[in-house]
């Protein structure tokens, strides 16, 4: 399958290539993959792209850790006290209903042009897809296992330790995922925007003279970031995952 | 003499708009295996709940040694109908729930775990999760990680209904031989009279719900120990057997005609 799909990546860049070459496409607008390839090498040699990369790479690991663990907390505060979830669930519907693309303007004005803008963003999406993951998934534990446990002997914390957090687990992970690549693209979006630094801003400044390889180059650069985080995140869960069976279906796999 | 290991006085459970058992009152003596028959859906699970402190009943009250019960029973271990062990915690792991729980000093916990999976047959499978085992193998670790702790009343809702006959059959001699050596008070649930009949001192037949009574108590007066495959075949055994089942067969008639019904 993997030579498959690797195939198919490389007549879709051969078909580009020759498109432009061939001048049935205009190079102005869609650039050329073998240019894309050289400026991303000369952004890379020459070191210009290092302080943005890691600008954005920073501003995505501060939302991600923060929009995370406060995503956790409230998933679990939230899913573990009724009343407290009934109060506020509809200014959290009212509040995730807003896109998120609005509030980029208000939080330029509020946090500057720095890098707590942009985390501010990529909080306000990773918070949200963690927080209903964490409900959702210490909700859903199984009633049996729980009964079982207290029958066992836990308390509250050991119930909250050796039962809802592992339980939880594979519902956080699910949104790990996700989270990680919208932190990204939040930060992206922010950067984009208003920013003196970070890929998004690399992005905006070429748009602006209408270097369209160096748009390209930058949405290459931010492609395979996505992707290596995205594969440091799968060896995480393979690991803290184990117990599961190997299974396309993770939602049902352990009731069976 | 000694209270009853477990007292039901005047139990009734309600859930909104169904009252599932009514005015049960019934003692389990200390150190007895007594199984609860019944029509599926008439209560029986919802009994084992309020003794185990897991649920409250709504009227009536569940005494343990003469102590009215509050909240979680702790005098007593629960092997449930479904699976319950944690999927990710390892066989071992799963036996020492209960002594890491308590507190139990790490070392002596972990050997006394790796004694009781010698003891149920499990030798080598220690470091597997229970989604790599069969389900007899699981209902052996549910059984170890019940009795590590040493409970003084067990119960168990009908903990081999999903096996296949010979593993079955294997696992109510396991248990009555954990019976015997630590003499604990056993209230056994199923719907299969034969078993309760084989494994028990008494049987409790319920009748249909809603609002389930006790039709009946039956002692079981056949020697120990017992051979779960000969005994079935005893006179004293069909004899008992007989006037349990035309009791019961009134009550599962009724539960079939109600489904019918619905
Ligand atoms: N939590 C609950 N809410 C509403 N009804 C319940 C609940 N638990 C049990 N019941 C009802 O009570 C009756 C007895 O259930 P149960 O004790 O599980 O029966 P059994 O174990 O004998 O098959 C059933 O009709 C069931 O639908
Ligand atoms: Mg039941």
């Amino acid at each position: 399958m993997l030579v498959w799909q690797l195939l198919l990546g490389a007549a879709f860049v051969a078909a580009w290539q020759a498109g432009v070459s061939a001048k049935l496409m205009d190079k102005f607008f869609f650039s050329r993959p073998s240019d894309i390839a050289l400026r991303v090498w000369q952004m890379f040699a020459a070191g210009t792209v290092w302080g943005h990369l890691g600008t954005t790479l920073l501003e995505a690991a501060l939302s991600f850790v923060i929009g995370v663990s406060t995503g956790v907390l409230f998933g679990f505060v939230l899913a573990r006290n009724k009343f407290l979830a009934a109060l506020l669930d509809p200014y959290i519907r009212v509040t995730n209903a807003l896109p998120r693309v609005v509030l980029a303007p208000i939080f330029l004005l509020w946090f500057g042009l720095g890098i707590w803008s942009k985390v501010a963003l990529g909080v306000t999406v990773v918070f949200f897809i963690v927080f209903f993951n964490t409900f959702q998934g210490v909700r859903e534990v199984d009633p049996v296992i729980v009964n079982n446990a207290r029958m066992l002997g836990a308390n509250e914390r050991q119930l909250i330790r050796h039962v809802l957090i592992p339980s939880a687990l594979t519902w956080i992970f699910s949104s790990l995922h996700i989270s990680i690549g919208f932190a990204i693209i939040a930060v992206v979006v922010g950067e984009y925007l208003g920013a003196s630094k970070g890929i998004g801003y690399m992005i905006s400044q070429a748009e602006g003279v209408f270097d369209t390889t160096g748009v390209f180059a930058g949405m290459t650069i931010l492609a395979a970031v996505v992707l290596c985080v995205g594969a440091g995140v799968d060896r995480l869960e393979r690991y803290l995952l184990r117990w599961k069976a190997h299974n396309t279906n993770t939602g049902s796999a352990e009731v069976s | 003499m000694s209270p009853p290991a477990i007292r039901f006085k005047d139990i009734t459970k309600s859930f909104p708009g169904y009252t599932a058992v009514e005015a049960i009152n019934l003692d389990v003596s200390s150190g007895r295996f007594l199984s609860v028959v019944g029509p599926s859906g008439c209560g029986k699970s919802t009994l084992l709940n309020m003794a185990a402190g897991l649920m409250t009943p709504s009227g009536g009250s569940v005494e343990i040694f003469g102590e009215p019960l509050n909240g979680i029973n702790r005098k007593a271990g629960y092997m449930f109908q479904q699976d319950a062990l944690l999927p990710w915690k390892t066989v071992l792991d799963n036996i020492l729930l209960g002594l890491e729980l308590r507190g139990a000093d790490p070392k002596a916990a972990e050997q006394t775990a790796r004694d009781w999976i010698h003891r149920v047959g499990l030798d080598g499978f220690a470091d597997r999760y229970p989604h790599q085992l069969s389900g007899g193998m699981r209902k052996r670790v549910a059984m170890a990680q019940t009795w590590i702790t040493d409970p003084a009343i067990v119960f168990m809702d009908e903990p081999f209904g999903a096996l296949d006959v010979h593993t079955r059959l294997r696992m109510e001699g396991e248990i009555l031989g954990l019976w015997a050596e630590t003499k604990k008070t056993v209230m056994f649930v199923t719907h299969d009279l034969e078993e309760a009949i084989a494994l028990s001192d008494e049987v409790v037949v319920l009748s249909a719900g809603p609002a389930s009574h006790i039709v009946g108590v039956y002692q079981v007066d056949l020697e120990r120990p017992r051979n779960l495959i000969d005994i079935k075949t005893d006179p004293r055994f069909t004899e008992i057997y007989g006037s349990i089942w035309r009791d019961l067969r009134e009550e599962v008639l009724k539960s079939y005609e109600r489904n019918e019904k619905v």
